[in-house]
């Protein structure tokens, strides 16, 4: 996976800890001179794990738009696995630990967040919002190199079919119980024109590139798709919307230097830009 | 020695944490018209199957013959122990529960050895010469509190894993982000299960001696559905998103067939977990509850310790077999709060 700023480790000092069954989790907080009234932002990373640069880059937005933005890091020594919540790591717990701490720490930031995901954060964050729909209030999923359909066709991981284990019976199940409040969550899908290569980290079975395309920029589609598909034979509206970013290929930071997706992510919410809705901290004996 | 001096050297039992103890003025031994729930002193006589009563801070305290206890009078359904009545002999009488139940043993189960021995010493009396009794220091209703909803915890008997069960449902609930109460419909009042709702995180824990009774055994159903609604009421005053509720015992004992069979059971429930030891067990104890019109949402209990067990359960039943783990998952506990309405409002 391409960055073209490398991580600067920007100073950021609003930085927390979450300790949860799952092992140690923590994230960059942004905390905006002032408060709107929408929910916090998650940004997660993908395999490359730039939590700093993703920090760098959406800091202006935290400000200009007042809202809280959380930049969750997993490390590669203690979280060689994040992207899925399987046996092998509960990153999702992790993550709820991580908001009930800030929940906790600061008034005013809890409730359900938003979630930004890049390729494999894009995986973390629609498969931690299919378990828990009601933590999450929007989705933005930008670039996942596969998804978990909500079909119940595809066997799981791919699908929510129970597959040939106990395990993965188990979480077809749990996002089974889980799928009509999933499916009510605004979610918008990015995914760059480019986004067509079959890199080193691209999945590439038969039977994913046959039921969800052979590239990322297939496999958004599709996956936009199903969504939709999915939630009006449930009866819901169809909430999910596919987003093309012009010559973009698999790099964030072009996208959000380049395609202003950070800025289209927290403008998404019209509320997070209203200066109507603006709380500006006002200094105790202040005769305004 | 004052009836003062007497009542702050003795050990309050558990069951007695509610009571205001500065109403205590005045004593009788007028035992033969105790009722249900009436205060009593007592000395210890002989220890028999209780070497320790339960006190109100939450531990437990080894008791000595001669020692003054003070406990509520009550009766006693438990299997793996003792049948008793809420009865007090005054030649002697019986530690029931080491919660703080005092009464007259009627059955024992062989295994155990015989109850410890009391000599009952007073009844305790207000200032007007009124029994002083557990009811007096019931939760008061809150008849304008939301009603979270419920889960409710059943199996086939004592020691199928309920109160497990019920604890780590708490755990994993609470992880996955809801405030929940845990609740005790029936039985006889103790700690162990108090506390261990409390350990799990519960945000509200409550039991029916928070709703004024030290036992539910052979108490009208009405009162202990009563009971139950003080405490849902409770829960929800407190802020809770919902309840997890054991219901004690087994689906065929007296009172917990009478709460489950009641038409206001299944409107109450939003989800059941069914606690047991084997697959016949399940199948039985799932057949038994579908006659009801009630279809638990899995299985748990000491039969999750057994693949092979739970793989047949699966299979005679249908449904899952979840271990304390999967219990205590926020992934799984959360299926559990969205089927009882705690997810996305939909748009009408």
């Amino acid at each position: 996976m391409k960055d073209t700023v490398m991580d600067c480790n920007a100073v950021f000092p609003d930085r927390i800890t979450a300790c949860s069954a799952a092992g140690r989790l923590t994230a960059r907080l942004l905390r905006p001179a002032w408060q709107a009234d929408a929910p916090p932002l998650v940004v997660l990373h993908g395999i490359s794990r730039n939590a700093g640069t993703l920090a760098r880059l959406f800091a202006p937005e935290a400000e200009r738009t007042g809202r809280t933005i959380i930049v969750p890091h997993f490390p590669e020594q203690t979280w060689p696995n994040f992207q899925r919540p399987s046996k092998a790591a509960r990153p999702d717990q992790a993550l709820l630990a991580l908001l009930d701490k800030i929940a906790a720490d600061i008034p005013g930031v809890s409730g359900p967040v938003d979630i930004f995901g890049h390729s494999g954060g894009a995986q973390l964050a629609h498969r931690l919002a299919m378990l828990y729909p009601h933590r999450v209030a929007e989705l933005h999923l930008v670039a996942a190199g596969w998804y978990c359909l909500p079909d119940e066709t595809m066997r799981y991981p791919y699908g929510l079919a129970p597959g040939k284990d106990m395990a993965s019976a188990k979480w077809a199940r749990r996002k089974r119980a889980a799928l009509r409040d999933f499916l009510h969550l605004p979610t918008s899908v990015y995914v760059g024109t480019q986004d067509v290569t079959r890199d080193a980290a691209l999945r590439k079975l038969r039977a994913l590139d046959a039921k969800q395309g052979a590239h990322r920029h297939a496999r958004a589609r599709t996956y936009v798709k199903a969504l939709n598909a999915a939630a009006r034979a449930a009866g819901l509206p169809a909430r999910a919307r596919l987003i093309e970013m012009p010559d973009c290929d698999h790099d964030v930071v072009r996208a959000i230097t380049q395609n202003d997706l950070a800025t289209r992510v927290l403008d998404a919410r019209p509320s997070g830009i209203s200066t109507s809705s603006r709380t500006i901290p006002q200094i105790q004996g202040d005769p305004t | 020695m004052t009836l003062s001096d007497i009542l702050e050297q003795a050990k309050w039992t558990f069951s007695t944490r509610r009571v205001d103890r500065t109403r205590v003025a005045a004593t009788d031994t007028d035992f033969a018209t105790a009722r249900p729930g009436d205060l009593i002193l007592a000395h210890v006589d002989r220890i028999g199957q209780h070497r320790r009563v339960q006190l109100p801070s939450g531990r437990p305290s080894l008791i000595f013959p001669g020692d003054a206890v003070v406990m509520a009078c009550g009766a006693r359904y438990a299997p793996d122990q003792f049948e008793g009545l809420a009865e007090i002999d005054p030649a002697g009488a019986d530690l029931l529960a080491g919660g703080g139940c005092i009464g007259r043993m009627v059955a024992r189960n062989s295994q155990i050895r015989p109850a410890t021995r009391l000599v009952p010493a007073a009844r305790l009396l207000d200032a007007a010469g009124r029994t002083v009794n557990l009811a007096d220091f019931a939760l008061p209703p809150r008849h304008s509190a939301p009603r979270p909803p419920v889960i409710g915890v059943l199996g086939t008997a004592m020691n199928s894993g309920k109160t497990l069960a019920t604890a780590q449902l708490v755990l994993g609930l609470r992880r996955a982000g809801f405030r929940v109460g845990a609740i005790k419909a029936t039985g006889t009042g103790a700690f162990g299960d108090y506390n261990e709702y409390s350990d799990s995180g519960a945000h509200y824990v409550g039991d029916f001696t928070d709703a004024g009774m030290v036992t539910t055994y052979l108490e009208p159903l009405d009162r202990i559905k009563t009971a139950t609604g003080t405490l849902l009421a409770e829960a929800g005053h407190r802020g809770c998103d919902l309840v997890v509720m054991e219901v004690a015992d087994g689906v065929l004992q007296r009172e917990t067939a009478g709460l489950i069979g009641d038409a206001w059971f299944k409107q109450l429930v939003s989800g059941l977990v069914f606690a047991c030891g084997d697959a016949v067990a399940a199948m039985g104890g799932v057949a038994h509850l579908a006659g009801l019109g009630l279809v638990p949402d899995a299985l748990t209990g000491m039969i999750s310790c057994s693949p092979m067990a739970s793989h047949e359960a699966r299979v005679a039943t249908g449904l899952p077999v979840l271990t304390k783990e999967d219990l205590s998952d926020p992934a799984e506990a959360t299926g559990f709060a969205l089927r009882a309405g705690l997810g996305r409002k939909e748009a009408a």
